[in-house]
């Protein structure tokens, strides 16, 4: 893995765009400011992220146990646990399920899993249509587009292109008004649920004790989905368990207030098994797909720790250089500050080289992150295992460096090196330069070393007053 | 009290007058300061870039520069974090090099905390201000203070125009190699933060770290913009008139 | 259970567990962790309401702010207060059925039904497609309410169908004061053991919601766009 042209194109590009940008810093500004607002409201919101962050990290060491406690848990509720090691087999066990029970129109809740598994492209293939209700990823759908967050995914998308795109593919009448489009999408949608036979979910938390999906929403998509159909297959990274459900409302009181701000989401939904003989509606059967796609790897090495994530997007909405370069640069499912180390990490093949470096480490994520990740400290590891990439006017740069600092004299002689090498533009600034300095100077002047150095000043005068 | 002057290679190089003001101050609240003169980087960069070995053979050499002396202060956070947190980290494997990493990390300080710190001066009580002021947070100060904190230094001094400006913790986009290794998403964070410094009116910056004055300055320079930073040093020496004022 | 489209395989058949069990184990730790994470005890520590607090003063403000509309009233004034709902809105078609375990009790299912009936409003008490797709709003109880969030408890059960209190555009939940309970940590307390947990649990904190156009909020996406919650008290 190396440099990639393709990255610093994607982010010229996202840089050159005024008007997502100013949409960006808009949305994401707003909601570190909800997200401070709505923690400071709870008594004690530092001890709930500290007992997030263990629990989360208790269960990670102790993962065999729970997922066979919830498993176990799962059957007895009537439903049905199968493994996917990975993407291909996860997609072949939702198209064999399809074709079991003979199912023709799948719902989708929002799952950054399922994208994770490219299963809609497979579904239609095996001749399910396949609908996302989410209305961001019902737009993304219709336009052929991607996501570019986690929790808002048309952040980048003005009322202009939703319109068109909704009047494009659904051929309504033509309108902007957000409310309007809307209700389009939502009488659309609608009719859907009343046919589809199959519903697809992730699941937000995967309670061990009693087999338990916790799925949150604002927009009723969760419930619908999981409600209509009389298949429900809900794909389960692995990571997702947690041990008891004592332990949601740890983890319930953090979630929604580091996403969006608010206390809680429109709904959360518990759904344990399929639905009980003498339920009035509910799905028939309900199978749980255990995901690992590259978890297990990532569990056994030295960056389990992202494996706590619980996908809030507070990281995303925190980042400075995700508000300016926006999800689509990061070319992956998982953008900001999390999807920096998830990317290489779930795709150890892939070109994903920059994402770790292309950061300040200012360490806002780790501040906003309700499980406590320690990303900039992995972001540095990452740097680390990555150093084979580098390229080598770097390691050059570096051994230069580390010799120069090797003792005082050749500091010293590196000091008056750069004194001469940078030009004065006369009034004591260095506008012009080569190399690394010219980088530096595409956006700002350089002032130059004063005359004399710290180091002259002590032994001149300093050191005896 | 004997003090340690770990000065760091951007301020020694560039902001010469910041180590003064450190040295004027430790020694108007009573210390006596030393001036290693073997010091030269505490490899940050190389940290940063990810070349942990080579990070490791400058965090040795600094251990053996400084080790002889009860506290080390610095004006940079992020070089003193580097010490306190990295040191140990970058050295856990090396027997040999474990413990005596972990004795200077504990001893290790940076300037404006050691001395409300440890020689219990009230900085608030000591600062002046001629003109408005707003301040840029050092993000690598995470570690030793929060933004309230320094805030809380600038409020309470005497007749101050404080223009604290929105979102004062937000990145300035310095980030050391990342500048010149990302120089458009850097100028991009840049342009954030000068636009939030400057609509708070007032022309000086509050700004304890030489990576970040050596962004911002050099910006609000390319852009026309009237933004001057001062290490908070500097700011203490001259209330103190131990320094005088600098245009 | 005999539906069309049963697939004839069995899924947990023996290879199938064997399977699943040697995925799991193979998840198993490679090194001993150095320093093993204790999973945390959770008392007090989490609570944000006092167990006796101010509850319906405090659900009231939350509830209020999630975008719900609170209105108390007495069981004797039940009726009335929700006869006034109905017709502010309007509603003409409305879903209303007895629920057991919450404060909709047939009597007070009858007397609603009967003040209703007298604005003439149509009542329907069949949550099939049929109705929940076409009634104005749906009535129903709930199994406990959370002061802390303004959060509504609804569950599945042989009397309560999911899609009431999702599919029409209105939700009027009838809670009784002794139903509330403090905060999100005291849930755990309304199923003793996990198998007393039914097959759905639904936490309703406001109405259905959006704001993925644009940062605009929109009510009303795929569930009710309007809450009202009679909270019954005396």
């Amino acid at each position: 893995m190396s440099r990639s042209r393709e990255f610093a194109a994607r982010v010229r590009r996202a840089l050159a765009d005024e008007r997502v940008t100013a949409a960006m810093r808009g949305t994401t500004w707003r909601k570190v400011t909800a997200r401070a607002e709505s923690l400071g409201a709870l008594r004690d919101p530092e001890r709930l992220r500290d007992l997030a962050a263990q629990i989360k990290q208790h269960t990670l060491e102790r993962l065999p146990e729970y997922l066979t406690q919830f498993a176990r848990q799962v059957q007895q509720a009537g439903g049905h646990v199968h493994p996917a090691r990975d993407a291909a087999a996860a997609r072949r066990l939702v198209c064999d399920l399809a074709r079991q029970y003979g199912l023709k129109l799948a719902v989708k809740v929002k799952s950054m899993t399922t994208e994770e598994i490219g299963l809609n492209a497979a579904l239609e293939a095996a001749g399910v249509e396949v609908f996302e209700t989410d209305l961001g990823e019902f737009i993304i759908q219709l336009d052929h587009d991607r996501p570019s967050h986690i929790v808002s995914p048309i952040i980048h998308k003005d009322r202009r292109q939703v319109a068109a795109a909704m009047a494009r593919e659904l051929g309504c009448a033509y309108t902007e008004d957000p409310i309007a489009l809307t209700r389009i999408a939502r009488a659309y949608l609608r009719d859907v649920f009343r046919r589809c036979d199959l519903g697809i979910s992730g699941t937000n938390f995967a309670v061990a004790e009693t087999g338990t999906l916790c799925i949150c929403t604002n927009e009723g998509n969760g419930r619908m989905s999981t409600t209509r159909p009389r298949v429900h297959v809900a794909i389960v990274g692995i990571e997702k368990i947690i041990p008891r459900l004592a332990d949601l409302p740890v983890f319930l009181k953090l979630l929604s207030r580091s996403s969006t701000g608010q206390p809680l989401g429109s709904y959360t939904t518990l759904i344990t098994g399929p639905k009980r003989p003498a339920d009035r509606d509910g799905p028939q059967h309900l199978h749980v797909i255990l995901l690992d796609n590259g978890r297990a790897d990532i569990l056994a090495g030295p960056f389990a720790e992202v494996l706590r994530c619980v996908r809030c997007g507070a990281c995303l909405n925190a980042c400075p250089v995700y508000r300016r370069i926006g999800g689509h640069a990061y070319d992956s499912v998982y953008p900001g500050p999390i999807g920096s180390l998830l990317t290489p990490l779930l795709d150890a093949a892939g070109d994903h080289y920059d994402l770790p470096f292309a950061s300040s480490l200012c360490g806002a994520c780790q501040t906003a992150c309700p499980v406590r990740i320690d990303l900039p400290g992995l972001l540095l590891r990452m740097r680390a295992a990555l150093h084979g990439g580098q390229p080598w006017s770097k390691r050059a740069a570096i051994r230069l460096w580390q010799w120069a600092m090797g003792s005082a004299a050749t500091y010293q002689l590196g000091q008056r090196a750069m004194r001469a090498f940078l030009a004065d533009d006369g009034a004591g600034w260095t506008t012009r330069g080569a190399g690394p300095l010219s980088r530096w100077l595409e956006a700002r002047d350089l002032q130059r070393p004063p005359a004399r150095s710290f180091r002259q000043i002590w032994e001149e005068y300093l050191s005896r007053e | 009290m004997d003090v340690a002057l770990f000065v760091t290679c951007l301020t020694d190089t560039f902001f010469p007058r910041v180590g003064e003001a450190v040295v004027r101050v430790l020694r108007h609240f009573g210390c006596r300061v030393h001036f290693p003169p073997a010091q030269t980087c505490c490899g940050q960069p190389a940290y940063n870039g990810g070349f942990h070995t080579e990070a490791a053979k400058l965090a040795r050499r600094m251990i053996k520069v400084f080790e002889p002396f009860d506290a080390v202060v610095s004006p940079s956070a992020s070089c003193a974090t580097m010490i306190r947190q990295h040191y140990p980290t970058l050295l856990e494997n090396d027997p040999d090099w474990r413990e005596r990493a972990a004795r200077l990390a504990a001893r290790t300080h940076e300037f404006t905390t050691f001395l409300a710190d440890r020689c219990q001066v009230d900085l608030a009580a000591h600062l002046r201000f001629a003109e408005p002021v707003t301040f840029h947070y050092p993000c690598h100060a995470r570690e030793t203070y929060g933004v309230e904190r320094l805030q809380g230094w600038l409020t309470g001094s005497a007749g101050v125009d404080l223009r604290v400006p929105e979102h004062p913790d937000c990145c300035c986009g310095f980030g050391g190699v990342f500048a010149v290794d990302y120089p458009e998403i850097s100028a991009a964070m840049l342009d954030d933060k000068l636009r939030l410094l400057a609509a708070t009116g007032a022309r000086l910056v509050v700004c304890n770290e030489g990576g970040c004055t050596l962004n911002i300055a050099g910006g609000a320079r390319r852009r026309g913009l009237p933004l001057r930073c001062r290490h908070l040093a500097e700011c203490l020496a001259e209330s103190l008139g131990l320094m005088e004022p600098q245009p | 259970m005999n539906d069309a489209g049963n697939p004839s395989t069995a899924f947990d058949t023996a290879a199938a567990k064997a399977e699943l069990s040697a995925f799991i184990a193979a998840l198993g730790p490679r090194t001993a962790a150095v320093a093993p994470t204790p999973l945390p005890e959770l008392g007090e520590d989490i609570r944000d309401v006092a167990a006796d607090g101010a509850l319906i003063e405090r659900f009231t403000a939350a509830a209020a702010a999630a975008g719900m509309a609170v209105h108390r009233a007495t069981p004797a004034s039940c009726a009335e207060v929700l006869g006034r709902i109905v017709q502010q809105l309007p509603a003409r078609h409305v879903f209303l059925t007895a629920q057991a375990d919450t404060a909709l009790t047939p009597a007070l299912a009858e007397a609603l039904g009967d003040t209703l009936r007298r604005l003439g409003v149509r009542l329907n008490s069949t949550p099939d497609d049929e109705t929940l797709f076409t009634v104005d709003a749906a009535i129903t109880g709930v199994a406990a309410a959370v002061a802390e969030t303004g959060t509504l408890v609804c569950v599945s059960a042989p009397d309560s169908a999911r899609g009431a209190s999702l599919i029409p555009p209105v939700h009027v939940a009838v809670v009784a004061a002794g139903q509330l309970v403090a905060d999100l940590c005291d849930l755990r307390t309304l199923w003793r053991t996990g198998a007393d947990l039914p097959a759905n649990v639904n936490l309703i904190s406001g109405p259905s919601k959006t704001a993925d156009i644009e940062g605009v909020l929109v009510t009303g996406m795929h569930g009710p766009g309007q809450v009202h919650v009679i909270l019954l008290d005396g």
